[in-house]
């Protein structure tokens, strides 16, 4: 398959998943909490999935964990994606004394092993799906803003900068309608590599029992199965459908990620057939 | 599920726990002064080799941790030489074959192994070769013969194997993809144009003019992963119930053991700022341009 056809069939799988998870209540034959049946049911025509050791529909689970996920991964990236662009911009643009400032403090951060810290916060505070979000958006960001600000310090003297400070635009105007737009390619790819970096760290966090226990998550679908029965009693249909749901969002999100490189970046093609 | 040990643990054995029995824990263990105080009290026995005690385990926490650490090392070492080695080989030559045929199909194939989180590799190598298959064990370290002959080394190798695998998938992705862009970026150089037009051979050129330049960027990366061991190993102990740090770390975050977590970062983190003190002294010795002042 080429690069083309795969990043339109990548596309199209995740949008199926974002359909999925804002449609989650109409698709979903039941509601995800409550028991709906006995437990432990093989699939059938009620059951599709089977129910799990409460007695809970696992497709409904499934569908319902969609939306969890996302909210988790996208929320993160966004917010990993604005603080890191917001500081690269300005450290890029003003530079001196606050750059040195913003820099080193980063410097330090970094030497900071980032799992193990975040593992820590998300047990120190009551773990709600959108704090883990922010949680992980905040630490994660600063590994982009080297990034973004050498990008911006490539073009802080380039004429037309000059140009509209020439006219009298001011710092502001210059850095978001000037120096931004020429981020946005490589912003977006950083968001899309970001949205699959986050989303499948929530998920580990909640296999490792970190989950916000009132909603649904594939991560602690996975480490129920795993650790209730539904691994040593072979029952398949509990533990592979998350797996293969996790699994096929982060292939999609992969290809894009690598085909929106190529597709701004296109050296990286240069060499191909 | 937030809270201390003592909301988590202690009072759930029927919420009867006497006051005086509640003081006194929190006296044991300091946590009646204020939050300063126990900072510093922290800080104080770290450097006197006092790294505080675990609820969980009632034992000081860092021989339970060098006791773990060397667990760990059994699986992680061997697999992080290899996943290096593999991923810069493959790596190098995919991206000095970059466009052919072999190079699309690796790059795929590694993008596939790397968007896979490696706790679901873990967990379908269980199934599949351990649940199915039967080649080998569920979980463990050690057969129940253990109670009988000790523990035989061949025994724990044989436990180790699926685990190594899965953390050389892991790692061998990881690396590819590096050192594929700084093979990259190295094709494009001019001595790699006058050594072609010398009319070396391309293997002689490729891995004894290229290498040498893309191999730089990987040695501060390769020494961060020795450092991560925690992270690294976190998920594949925890599936295979290895008794390393990483399956030590799940349970401590369970039972929400807080000394013992405390002493498993410091270590990680005493280990990330190791490694990269060892980057820093590597980098001369391989790239002469960066040696400097006291050589001349």
């Amino acid at each position: 398959m080429s690069r083309k056809k795969l990043f339109w069939f990548s596309c199209l799988i995740f949008f199926a998943y974002v359909a999925v998870a804002v449609f989650a209540p109409l698709i979903a034959p039941y509601d995800p909490y409550t028991v709906s049946g006995p437990p432990l049911r093989q699939p059938d025509s009620m059951h599709p999935l089977g129910t799990n050791a409460t007695g809970q529909d696992i497709l409904s689970q499934l569908i319902f964990g969609t939306r969890i996920t996302l909210i988790i991964g996208l929320g993160a990236a966004l917010i990993s994606c604005s603080i890191s662009v917001s500081l690269g911009i300005l450290t890029g643009y003003y530079g001196g004394a606050f750059d040195g400032i913003v820099m080193r403090g980063i410097d330090i951060f970094m030497t900071i092993p980032l799992f193990p810290l975040l593992l820590v916060l998300t047990l120190f505070f009551t773990p709600g799906i959108f704090l883990v979000a922010i949680l992980m958006g905040v630490l994660g960001s600063t590994h982009s803003v080297r990034v973004f600000r050498s990008q911006v310090m490539g073009i802080r003297n380039a004429s037309f900068i000059e140009g509209a400070r020439a006219i009298g635009s001011r710092d502001m105007r210059i850095m978001s309608h000037h120096i931004l737009p020429n981020l946005i390619p490589i912003v977006t790819v950083r968001f899309v590599s970001s949205v699959l970096h986050y989303i499948l760290l929530g998920v580990g966090l909640s296999f490792l029992g970190l989950g916000d226990p009132m909603v649904i998550d594939w991560g602690q679908m996975i480490e129920q199965a795993y650790s209730s029965g539904g691994f040593a009693l072979g029952l398949w249909w509990w533990l592979i459908p998350p797996g293969l749901a996790v699994v096929g969002l982060s292939l999609a999100l992969a290809h894009l990620g690598y085909s929106s490189e190529e597709f701004y970046n296109p050296r990286l093609e240069k060499n191909r057939y | 599920m937030p809270g201390d040990y003592i909301t988590n643990y202690l009072l759930s054995l029927g919420n009867v726990l006497p006051k005086e029995t509640l003081n006194e824990f929190y006296r044991e263990f300091g946590l009646n002064l204020p939050l300063y105080e126990q900072y510093i009290l922290y800080i104080k026995n770290i450097f006197a080799g006092e790294w505080g005690y675990s609820y969980q385990y009632s034992l000081p926490v860092l021989p339970l941790i060098l006791n773990k650490l060397f667990w760990t090392l059994i699986i992680l070492l061997p697999s992080t030489i290899l996943g290096i080695f593999f991923g810069m080989v493959t790596g190098a030559y995919s991206g000095w074959k970059s466009g052919s045929k072999q190079d699309l199909t690796t790059f795929n194939i590694m993008i596939m192994i790397r968007a896979v989180p490696d706790y679901w590799w873990a967990i379908v190598a269980v199934y599949l070769f351990s649940y199915y298959l039967k080649l080998f064990p569920i979980g463990g370290y050690t057969g129940i013969n253990i109670l009988y002959s000790g523990i035989g080394v061949i025994d724990v190798l044989y436990h180790a194997f699926l685990p190594v695998c899965v953390l050389i998938l892991s790692i061998t992705a990881g690396n590819y993809y590096m050192m594929r862009n700084s093979m990259l970026s190295v094709v494009e150089e001019d001595y790699i144009t006058t050594a072609r037009a010398k009319g070396l051979p391309e293997n002689y050129i490729l891995w004894r003019h290229a290498m040498k330049n893309t191999i730089l960027p990987i040695v501060t990366i390769a020494t961060l992963q020795f450092a991560s061991i925690i992270t690294g190993s976190i998920f594949v102990e925890t599936v295979f119930s290895w008794p390393g740090l990483g399956l030590l770390t799940t349970e401590a975050l369970r039972a929400r053991d807080l000394p013992l977590l405390e002493g498993i970062f410091l270590l990680d983190t005493l280990l990330v700022i190791i490694a990269n003190l060892v980057a820093d002294l590597l980098y001369p010795l391989l790239d002469p341009r960066i040696r400097t002042g006291a050589d001349e």
